[in-house]
């Protein structure tokens, strides 16, 4: 909303500068986007001349040197010029030296290519006025010589663009505006004068013209709760006078005609929009708002054709629509340079019924913006008034009758009961009851009544005028008083730190300990976007999974959908480094994931890492990357979730193993038990396919938020042996597809049956894994060491070799494994 | 027997620095005092001297015999720092750097995001989280936000279809659409809707808009959000709360100011500026850097708090926004892009 400096100061006394008025603006609440002067500078010798000769420079082909009359003070002086737009007669701005013209330009008396000039002559670029810079700026109007410019050009003004909350629709204009600067600066606001007031007194030659409007008809009351047209005869369309332009222009508008200009004007000045009518292009000389009929078209004043459907309202004469309540007027029926005779509508339309319709149409106006806010019903029958007023001093003509009304008949009335103590107990510091009474009242909020009740001290209660329908409860006035009071006078104060009253979220801490770790081990960490293209998902998920995961309505193409894996936006940045040259082998990143399960989406906490082969090169080689370093880490993630993987079956990813390497990676757990991991190498198809060059190894795990708890637990201390351990090892010939972990499953439990209660079976690790000579094909050898271990006692050999012959029958025996010698 | 003993040490002495390794010891211990050894020899010949002259040749045999240990302890010490040095390759070039990459590197959104948790954390506050695919009544219904607001325009929220299901995010009524939320203030229901007053939490999170992506939006970023319910909590509470959140984060010469505003689960409302001249790439006297206000009676009748008891102050800010200002970055692609060279920088 542009609010014009001049135009405020017709309603209120504002001796201040700029800078104060737009930090009043800025604390009142209203933020100041910008502040742009127009005008003409203040510009000292700076006068009006008139050019008498002009002959050609004889030394220069594009200049002239003319003599130009400045008038009886200063008298007739030679001046070069390079402009070519002008004739002898013209009368022009002339600088004489000692002028400052804007960039800090000095007029100085000079030679010009030999030729004495004594001033230049200048266009409205070089005045600072408008952009103008292709010649002089002929002063068409012939204004007297040697007048100084100011008084020729418009003055200067000053525009705030201003940013109004959607809370305050009554600071969409000059008058809302200059009602809080009045109430901040403590002066009095003064309305506009408005002379016609709603009288039609045929005894004063006002007559009734049903020939010009006959009826007004509301069919749909309750998106048009009031609807107001009058009627103003003989009006002359032309161009609106020069302050109106003026105004117009610093607001933004252009400035179109009288009549047009009026209604636009007095929307900015009031808030409320107004639209005019050519009375004679109403069929029947009816205005019926009514719902749109599905499929009814109407030219609006942009050119376009609009498709109406049934839940939009128009205004609309006997036969056709004419008006997109509220947003726009169509082609068909507005003011055009023959118009005489004009209706004048100021109507209040349901806030939601505009939103709708201009979102449907894809069309909104400054009308729509103001009632989409809310425009106040009470204050539009003055606005009307206003507009006649000066309809009929700029335009001529006559108001007649029928003046129409329909609708609005519920009078305005509100009161809001505060006590000075509450303002004091929300806002935390002292402000005195005068001050506060001043303040509210300032903007209009009156006090009404003052009561002392016995219990409890002084009660107000407030009227608010009908413009602040935003206010309606006690704490709406807490901040009125602070406004006005002032936000910078908040006294400081030391915070108040109680102890915690609970715990980081566990989720917090598992992102904490996941990135801790991940850091810890030379990793960088990344943040990607949550919304990925649909092909990117084509490759993670299936195609039924990837339809739940996407957007109704996404913004742009390549971010349709929720990202079910970490791992795309980790290959995004990997590729993004190499491009750029920049050496990137371990990324990771913490972040929510999305994962369809049988229809339904479920949101997870995850954290994914990927490690690449380094790409930079190294005076020592270490040792690539592989399968069982993203186990180690993914074993890790999952402890920081308070998940031991130690007893969870891995098992390989085979058939479709969606951006996963078959044969070389794995998954372990089940979202339906609340989490899972994949880990391993990526597949080699899909990394190649991103142009990346090596081996990718990842990893992923995925937590239900609500499975990832307090770690409440308490840990029991387990004692542990102080004798000497007894170690023996096994290796085992089996069938090569056969998972180490199942035979390690079955040796420990055979070993831990052998061993009874004599003493016990402390662990069973596999240490070697063999295929090839020796072995029969097919097979494959894996060797344990096993620890055995007393409580009590050191052990014999012979009791530990009975035990280990025992193990190695009953292997052979039932499990049908060989002893590898 | 003296002059024997004297040349046995004589040639001890000439031989065991010549000795290289541990067998060669062995051979030369048992050479000297091994069961056959020469110094062995030598006592058993003591049977043969005189009585008389006996302990005066005891003597000299023992002190013999003690030397030569010294010798021999001495020659296995030197072995073994010959064994020991033998294990090491040639010295190294402590120049070289490590070949290993690293070290890892915290995101600079994560940096920001804990150094505002601890701040907080000082003062009282414990982050909260929340899911950030919500429902409409989480995100707007229950934050004063009505049906008809603007900010609920599909134009500005990605919404999900209306038969989208989300196993673990919990609807309010089974007619609200599932969205990506529109700010963290989505966590402040959720937390009070599971437990009584008071309250103090701090919720970091992504949040979504329907946005063009450019230097200074994103189509997801980050806010932090602030949280206090209790009896009595005023306007200057909260005031005191931003001026120590800004001076602890980036010094006592930084000040707050309140632009009085609106939101609409806050009343009053106010968005915060700040001047911090001290910051690189900082040119304006006041940036705005957040928004907040005291909770709006509305949001408390919402979730069931007694608005005449409780009061509460809410506070809001983008991390993006904020680790842009503390590290003077100005684009906000680069928290995207994870340019190494970006993220070397900050951790």
């Amino acid at each position: 909303m542009k609010i014009s400096l001049n135009w405020l100061k017709t309603y209120l006394q504002l001796d201040v500068s700029v800078e104060e008025i737009t930090r009043a603006i800025t604390f009142l609440g209203l933020e100041v986007e910008g502040v742009i002067s127009t005008g003409a500078p203040k510009l000292d010798n700076v006068f009006v001349g008139e050019v008498l000769t002009r002959d050609k420079h004889p030394n220069a082909d594009k200049l002239s040197v003319c003599t130009v009359d400045v008038g009886l003070v200063h008298g007739v002086k030679t001046i070069v010029c390079g402009a070519q737009n002008y004739k002898v007669g013209d009368r022009v701005p002339v600088s004489l030296p000692g002028a400052v013209l804007p960039g800090n330009f000095v007029i100085k008396q000079a030679k010009v290519r030999g030729q004495l000039s004594d001033g230049m002559m200048c266009s409205a670029k070089e005045l600072g006025v408008a952009e103008d810079a292709s010649g002089l700026l002929i002063l068409t109007d012939r204004p007297a010589l040697g007048l100084p410019i100011n008084q020729v050009l418009p003055a200067g003004d000053t525009v705030f663009d201003l940013e109004v909350t959607p809370n305050r629709p009554d600071c969409l204009s000059h008058l809302g505006v200059a009602r809080e600067l009045a109430a901040w600066f403590k002066q009095d606001l003064v309305y506009p004068q408005i002379k016609f007031r709603g009288e039609i007194d045929e005894t004063l030659g006002i007559v009734q013209r049903p020939d010009l409007l006959q009826s007004v008809r509301v069919e749909a009351p309750e998106d048009c709760p009031l609807y107001t047209a009058h009627v103003v005869s003989g009006v002359k369309v032309g161009p609106s006078p020069t302050w109106m332009q003026e105004r117009l222009t610093a607001a933004g508008l252009r400035p179109i005609n009288n009549l047009v200009d009026v209604t636009n004007y007095v929307m900015l000045e009031y808030g409320q929009p107004l639209h005019a009518f050519d009375a004679r292009r109403l069929a029947g000389h009816q205005i019926v708002v009514r719902r749109a009929n599905d499929g009814e078209k109407l030219i609006t004043l942009d050119g376009k054709e609009r498709v109406l459907s049934g839940r939009m309202l128009v205004i609309a004469d006997a036969e056709k629509p004419v008006v997109v309540a509220g947003v726009m007027g169509g082609e068909n029926s507005g003011v055009a340079d023959d118009t005489t005779d004009i209706v004048l509508e100021a109507a209040i339309f349901r806030r939601q019924s505009v939103r709708w319709t201009s979102k449907r149409l894809g069309l909104s106006s400054d009308s729509s913006y103001r009632f989409e806010r809310g425009v106040d019903p009470h204050t539009t029958l003055e606005a009307a008034y206003r507009a006649l007023d000066l309809i009929v001093e700029t335009a001529g003509g006559k108001i007649v009758g029928p003046m129409c009304k329909v609708g609005g008949d519920k009078p305005w009335s509100r009161e809001i009961v505060v006590t000075p103590d509450y303002v004091r107990e929300r806002l935390g510091f002292d402000i005195a009851d005068a001050e506060m009474k001043a303040a509210l009242e300032s903007l209009e909020l009156n006090v009404v009544r003052e009561e002392t009740p016995d219990e409890g001290g002084l009660r107000w209660t407030v009227s608010i005028p009908s413009w602040r329908d935003d206010l309606d409860r006690p704490i709406d006035l807490v901040e009125e008083v602070l406004r006005l009071y002032g936000t910078e006078r908040i006294p400081p104060a030391v915070v108040q730190s109680p102890g915690l009253l609970a715990d980081d979220d566990p989720i917090v801490r598992f992102n904490r300990r996941a990135t801790d770790y991940l850091v810890g081990h030379d990793f960088h960490e990344c943040v990607n976007y949550t919304l990925r293209p649909a092909k990117e998902l084509a490759t993670w998920t299936s195609q039924t999974a990837a339809a739940e995961l996407a957007l109704a309505n996404p913004f742009v193409e390549d971010q349709s959908h929720l990202r079910p894996t970490l791992i795309m936006g980790l290959l995004e940045s990997l590729k993004l480094n190499r491009s750029r040259g920049v050496p990137a082998a371990r990324l990771f990143e913490t972040g929510r994931v999305f994962i369809e399960r049988n229809g339904q989406n479920f949101e997870c906490a995850a954290v994914g890492f990927v490690v690449a082969e380094e790409t930079e090169r190294r005076w020592l080689q270490r040792e690539a990357a592989d399968f069982f370093g993203a186990k180690h880490h993914i074993e890790a993630l999952a402890a920081s979730a308070g998940i031991d993987l130690a007893r969870q079956p891995f098992v390989p990813l085979t058939g479709q193993a969606w951006g996963w390497q078959e044969g070389q990676s794995a998954t372990v757990g089940d979202l339906q038990h609340g989490w899972f991991a994949q880990l391993g190498l990526l597949s080699l198809a899909l990394v190649k396919s991103l142009g990346l060059e090596g081996k990718v190894y990842a990893g992923t795990f995925a937590i239900l938020p609500e499975k990832l708890t307090a770690d409440t637990t308490r840990r029991r201390f387990a004692p542990f042996g102080l004798f000497p351990a007894a170690l023996r090892d096994l290796a085992l010939v089996v069938e090569a597809g056969t998972p180490a972990d199942e035979v390690r499953k079955v040796l420990a439990k055979t070993a831990r049956a052998a061993v009874g209660n004599a003493f016990a079976l402390e662990s069973v690790n596999v240490f070697d894994v063999y295929r090839g000579q020796g072995l029969p094909e097919g097979k494959k050898s894996l060797a344990f060491g096993l620890v055995f271990r007393s409580a009590e006692r050191t052990l014999t050999d012979d009791e530990v070799n009975g035990v280990f012959q025992k193990i190695q029958d009953e292997l052979v025996k039932t499990a049908g494994y060989a002893i590898r010698k | 027997m003296q002059d024997q003993l004297s040349s046995l040490l004589a040639k001890a002495q000439a031989e065991f620095p010549a000795l290289a390794s541990r067998p060669d010891y062995e051979a030369a211990k048992a050479r000297y005092v091994g069961p056959n050894g020469e110094l062995t020899a030598l006592m058993k010949q003591m049977g043969t001297v005189p009585k008389e002259q006996r302990p005066a040749m005891g003597k000299l045999i023992n002190e013999a015999k003690t030397q030569l240990q010294a010798l021999l302890d001495a020659t296995l010490q030197r072995l073994e720092h010959l064994e020991l040095t033998a294990q090491l390759g040639p010295a190294i070039d402590p120049t070289l750097p490590a070949p290993d990459c690293g070290p890892g590197t915290y995101h600079p959104l994560t940096l920001v995001r804990e150094e505002m948790c601890r701040i907080l954390r000082k003062v009282g506050f414990v982050v909260a989280d929340g899911p950030e695919v919500e429902t409409e009544y989480y995100c707007f219904d229950a934050l004063n936000t009505p049906a008809d607001h603007p900010a609920r325009d599909a134009q500005d929220t990605f919404y999900f279809p209306d038969n989208a299901r989300f196993g673990n995010v919990s609807k309010k009524t089974s007619e609200e659409k599932y969205l990506l939320r529109t700010h963290t203030s989505s966590v402040q229901i959720r937390t009070m809707l599971k437990g009584p007053p008071p309250i103090r939490i701090v919720s970091p999170g992504r949040v979504y808009r329907r946005d063009t992506t450019d230097a200074t939006h994103s189509a997801n970023f980050h806010q932090l959000e602030c949280l206090y319910v209790d009896k009595n909590v005023t306007v200057r509470d909260l005031k005191a709360l931003l001026d120590y959140i800004f001076a602890s984060l980036l010094g006592k010469e930084t000040k707050t100011r309140f632009r009085p505003h609106y939101f609409g689960y806050t009343e009053p409302s106010f968005e915060v500026d700040l001047t911090a001249k001290h910051l690189p790439k900082v040119n304006k006297e006041w940036i705005e850097i957040g928004g907040c206000g005291m909770v709006d009676p509305t949001v408390f009748d919402a979730v069931g708090y007694d608005s005449k008891v409780w009061s509460g102050y809410a506070f809001g800010m983008g991390l993006e926004r904020l680790a842009m200002l503390l590290y003077g970055i100005d684009d906000i692609r680069y928290f995207y892009q994870n340019d190494l060279r970006f993220l070397k920088q900050f951790a």
